[in-house]
């Protein structure tokens, strides 16, 4: 399983929602794709493609795009090939069909990303707060229009 | 008719318990005795004896806890000064805030420093707690933790070495004998 087929592989069976593919290397590939699709491309990832398990499930904010990108990092123990998938959500309503079904251990990555972005997981069993406090919520403190931050109010410094 | 009898004996038997109505007797609190002693030099006695004994809590929060603990360990036998850490809080006199406080662990960290039974001394160890430290601009540190908890001794330093801890204690002691400490109230 090479980088090259890998992409071919995906990019045919979901011509509509696969677009961008870049190979970086024989080792790191990435695409993105739409929303909507998220589960499905991931479900054939992890069927035909070996892809068995997620290494990281995050957020980045691109304000002056006014977007966010769910970015996962899905790889394998069996080919040496990484994947980095990125699904474009707006800013003012992030909503994303959660994949804990298919990797289980998107979960807390989930949370953590619906804490810090207020990114909301449909389908998610138990999408609450993980690390802040539950007062903290709606905050969404990693958005790059948080207000709290920097916090420097501290008057006793050394 | 035999009940009411019985309550109205009752009733008798505390008014005669009471001290007020012993002649001769005078009552007091022990509030009232602990505010007297405060103002004679017996005071000086019990704080000697307060200073010699400092237990603090092992409540490790961030990695000045570590130093914390290296502290409480066998090569720096703080024994000498009277310094012993305790697991509880019920047991502790002295309660050293040892890393970052965040908004989550404030609450907690106030319920510890409820449990503790008074006379009671706080140190600010790291620059963590002094003012937020490495963690300064974070969105979750809890800032100017002087105004949440009084604060007697600052240990600057990131971490602070045992030595730098152990000389916190010795300043604690310090003020605790030159009663200008803020745990207990003069
Ligand atoms: S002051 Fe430094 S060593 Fe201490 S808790 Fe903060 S970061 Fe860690």
């Amino acid at each position: 399983m090479d980088a090259k087929k890998i992409i071919d592989s995906i990019s045919t069976e979901f011509p509509d929602s696969i677009s961008n593919t870049l190979i970086d290397s024989d080792i790191r590939i990435s695409a993105y794709v739409s929303a909507s699709d998220v589960v499905n491309v991931c479900k054939y990832l992890k069927d035909n493609l070996q892809f068995d398990h997620l290494s990281c499930e995050s957020v980045v904010d691109y304000i002056d795009r006014d977007e966010l990108e769910n970015v996962y990092h899905i790889a394998s123990y069996i080919h040496p090939v990484v994947l980095t998938l990125k699904a474009i959500l707006p800013r003012d309503n992030p909503e994303i069909e959660s994949i804990v079904e298919v990797y289980w251990n998107a979960n807390w990555y989930e949370r953590e990303n619906y804490e810090l972005f207020g990114v909301k997981y449909i389908n998610h069993p138990d999408l609450r707060h993980l690390v802040l406090p539950e007062e903290m919520l709606g905050e969404w403190p990693l958005r790059k229009d948080y207000e709290g931050f920097p916090q420097n109010t501290a008057k006793n410094l050394v | 008719m035999g009940e009411v009898n019985q309550k109205e004996k009752k009733v008798d038997l505390r008014k005669a318990q009471s001290p007020e109505s012993i002649p001769g007797v005078m009552t007091t609190t022990s509030n009232a005795i602990s505010d007297f002693l405060k103002k004679t030099p017996a005071q000086d006695f019990i704080n000697w004896g307060r200073k010699n004994s400092l237990w603090f809590m092992t409540q490790p929060m961030g990695c000045c806890g570590v130093e914390m603990i290296a502290t409480g360990c066998a090569h720096y036998d703080t024994d000498r000064f009277g310094i012993i850490p305790r697991n509880s809080p019920r047991q502790a006199d002295v309660m050293v805030i040892s890393g970052y406080v965040t908004k989550k662990y404030l609450p907690a960290l106030k319920k510890l420093w409820d449990q503790m039974a008074s006379p009671k001394w706080i140190l600010a160890m790291g620059d963590c707690s002094i003012s937020g430290g490495p963690f300064y601009q974070s969105y979750s540190t809890v800032q100017n933790i002087e105004e949440i908890f009084p604060i007697d001794v600052y240990i600057p330093g990131c971490p602070p070495r045992p030595e730098a801890l152990l000389e916190g204690f010795i300043q604690l002691q310090k003020k605790i004998e030159a009663k200008k400490d803020k745990g207990s109230e003069y």
